[in-house]
């Protein structure tokens, strides 16, 4: 059972000496009480308060680091089931798989597009995580070979190594052993051997069993061997069996059931055969490392949008800068169609004018992203912020007609925003689907 | 050992039945019943549950449609009856839903047509039926009382119905015993209400599917997946106006910036990874009867969805 914050700031110091980074002992603890904090921060605490806190207090997922510069990626702290109930935060690290036997030209290749790669979507870039190395060969020498081909590039990719033999991790870490790598996987048989690259590196370790309570011992283990840096690979043998075990995963680790699951979750996509299907089930059912083979243009961009989607906070909705934006090439005549600053009601409306090919200007106003509707409804889009927003973005100086076009659902502004504004109003399609339809015929009527 | 794992549920999506054969009154070659989880989706091994159902979708008005299904699928969708036989035989769908997007042309007013263009998919498919009617008051009445009675027997599926037009769908299902698609912006409550009005004016729980509205991939489906996470939650914890099957269908797929403006030659994959990614998604959250317009996502989303209704014998859970 978790601990309150007042039940916590007992157990504290009460210096209030800012070591931890927090102002007051008390915020202290109401970030520990959230899971925000680590027990540790404190240099105060006697071990007996350590570990009363440390077991309930420390996030129920732990956060694990991976790869190092710029493109390290966090993954971990998570705490619901479902990301209504708050969010998720770490978005799952993808990373491309390479094989030892595959030449080194194609490794460079797949290693400098993950480097290079990325889609911009809603004013964010989008890329892939990392490159994970796989020890096929079965030779030490080749695997390190491959990991130095991919450190060649000076990619600064966080790296996966994936062997069986601790003879090719010894070989491999030569090369990469200080950039932090995922190391994949101790097993029952492996572990002591694995927990030993760990510690002396640094980095953290897949453990890998086929059931909960295979790696519930393994984690228990490797606690024991001092490694705390975990990632659990429930070695899924079908979609089934991943989500399933996933999601007992994280169920057993946010509800504190099971400190041991209390780890991020690793997913090989190309096991299952059927790759697409399991990076899809990786992001939305709770694996933090997913590794697949170089996608192709379609599959890449569809994974980097659903994961963007799925990490987007669903309690701050996406807002757009207000202003006047324009698609195409407008002139002083093109149409000029007013809508809120929601995100998606921009792009969906966006993407609709462009398809009509009709040169626009769009003019966001700032409704603090609420959509048309809840705008409307919680009088956020009124005229005064209308005629603010022509006069503020210099709409006059754009156009020499004086007509706007405001969203369907805005119709019951009509009156008010012609009276505020003077410029003759509108009153566009409530779907922005019809917008093409609409613009092909009313405004060339107006026009 | 480990325990089990928590969750509380103590509700049961309500069973619906879709199609009927012979035996049952109908011409169907076979009959489906969706519904009926206790649990998250894929949580646990049910034998007894079937796989989320792929419906694809057809019109009787091509103009209206993505020019990269009529590209892909050629003459075919400019006859009617050879297209959804196909849809049937080469596509292997489980289900057709058929738009009357004929009834989207301006002054429509050939209600026969509409009969007749029910018929025509009734007699090349044995699949069972998704009839997407009119949306527009003038017309809907006419139209949906001629779906249903075409239908009559065949327990069709009707879409779709909303807060603001439900009722010609719910007289046309009530009169000749078909289900109903109760389609409500992406938001949980304004489901609940749609299905309470549709309760009050006599349409059974066991007849209505929800549709919590998908918006494409990138274009808000984040929305639509965590509205229906929120049903099936909703409806496991107990509330009955809520504990009904979902369908998806993420209609605006095919027109999307991505795909519209993707290279030619990467068109058709890029559209099929764009219904794919949403339809595994869809049904992870909850929904059972996932709509595609592309032939090539089916075989896909079917492979897929054996894997996750699979479990390895070996036990370990």
């Amino acid at each position: 059972m978790a601990l309150k914050a007042l039940d916590i700031y007992k157990l504290l110091p009460k210096k209030n000496c800012k070591e931890c980074g927090d102002p007051t002992c008390l915020t202290f603890a109401m970030k520990l009480a959230g899971g925000k904090a680590d027990v540790e921060l404190c240099p105060y605490l006697d071990e007996q308060a350590k570990s009363v806190l440390g077991a309930t207090t420390r996030p129920p997922v732990r956060l694990v680091k991976v790869g190092v510069g710029e493109r390290f990626f966090k993954i971990g702290e998570e705490t619901v089931l479902y990301r209504h109930e708050k969010t998720f935060y770490h978005p799952p690290g993808i990373l491309f798989r390479v094989s030892d036997m595959q030449s080194a030209d194609e490794i460079a290749a797949v290693t400098r597009r993950v480097r290079d790669e990325s889609f911009t979507r809603v004013g964010t870039d989008l890329r892939f995580s990392g490159i994970a190395i796989e020890n096929t060969s079965g030779s030490a020498e080749t695997f390190a070979s491959a990991v130095a081909t991919v450190e060649k590039q000076q990619a600064h990719l966080p790296p996966v190594l994936i062997a069986k033999d601790p003879a090719a991790f010894s070989a491999a870490l030569v090369h990469c052993g200080s950039y932090r790598p995922l190391l994949h996987a101790a097993t029952a048989e492996n572990y002591q051997a694995m927990c030993g690259f760990a510690k002396q590196h640094g980095c953290p370790l897949v453990i890998r069993a086929g059931s909960l309570d295979g790696l519930v011992r393994l984690a228990k283990d490797c606690m024991a061997e001092g490694v705390q840096d975990l990632i659990l690979d429930p070695a899924p043998e079908n979609l089934g069996a991943f989500i399933s075990r996933s999601a007992r995963i994280r169920q057993l680790a946010i509800t504190r059931s099971v400190p041991e699951l209390g780890y991020p979750v690793y997913l090989d996509a190309t096991l299952t055969g059927l790759q697409d299907a399991a990076l899809v089930l990786g992001i939305v059912k709770y694996a933090s490392v997913i590794v697949t083979s170089p996608l192709a243009p379609g599959s890449a961009k569809a994974s980097l949008t659903l994961r963007q989607n799925i990490y987007t906070d669903p309690q701050k909705p996406i807002q757009m800068n207000p202003g006047l934006y324009r698609v195409g090439n407008p002139d002083r005549d093109s149409p000029v169609l007013m809508t809120v600053n929601f995100s998606l009601t921009f792009f969906t409306l966006e993407g609709y004018i462009e398809s009509s090919r009709v040169p626009c200007f769009m003019l966001i106003v700032d409704t603090e992203g609420l959509s048309v509707l809840t705008a409307v409804a919680a009088g956020k889009l009124n005229e005064t912020l209308v005629r603010d927003s022509l006069k503020k973005f210099g709409v006059d100086n754009e156009v020499t007609h004086r007509k706007l076009i405001i969203p369907g659902y805005a119709s019951p502004l009509s009156g008010r925003i012609e009276e505020a504004t003077g410029w003759k109003v509108l009153v566009g399609p409530r779907d922005a689907a019809e917008i093409g339809e609409y613009l092909h015929e009313e405004w060339k009527k107006q026009a | 050992m480990v325990p089990d794992a928590q969750f509380g549920w103590s509700g049961t999506i309500e069973g619906v039945i879709l199609g009927a054969t012979k035996s049952d009154g109908g011409t169907r070659r076979v009959s489906y019943r969706i519904g009926g989880g206790t649990t998250l989706p894929f949580l646990e091994e049910d034998p007894t549950s079937p796989s989320p159902l792929i419906a694809f979708e057809v019109c009787d008005f091509p103009p209206f449609w993505s020019p990269l299904v009529k590209d892909y699928c050629g003459d075919l969708v400019n006859n009617l009856a050879e297209w959804a036989k196909t849809a049937d035989t080469r596509y292997r769908a489980d289900l057709i839903r058929l738009h009357l997007n004929s009834t989207r042309q301006r002054n429509f007013s050939d209600i026969p047509a509409v009969g007749k263009a029910v018929e025509t998919v009734l007699s090349a498919t044995g699949l069972p039926l998704i009839i997407e009617g009119s949306n527009e008051p003038k017309i809907d009445s006419e139209v949906f009382q001629r779906c249903g009675e075409t239908g009559q027997g065949e327990r069709l599926l009707l879409g779709t119905a909303e807060a603001s037009h439900y009722r010609s769908i719910a007289a046309a299902a009530l009169a000749y015993n078909h289900s109903v698609i109760a389609q409500s912006p992406i938001d949980v409550n304004l489901a609940k209400q749609l299905n309470i009005l549709l309760k009050e004016i006599g349409v059974q729980r066991d007849h209505i599917v929800i549709d919590p509205y998908t918006g494409a991939l990138g274009y808000g489906f984040e929305y639509s997946y965590s509205a229906m996470e929120r049903i099936r939650f909703a409806a496991l914890k107990g509330d009955t106006d809520l504990a009904m099957p979902i369908i998806c269908s993420a209609a605006d797929t095919l027109t999307i910036k991505e795909v519209r403006e993707a290279d030619p030659a990467m068109q058709d994959a890029v559209a099929v990874s764009w219904e794919f990614y949403t339809g595994i998604a869809a049904a992870a959250a909850g929904a059972e009867i996932i709509c595609v317009r592309h032939p090539e996502t089916i075989g896909m989303l079917r492979e897929a969805f054996a894997s996750m209704k699979a479990r390895n014998s070996a036990g370990g859970e």
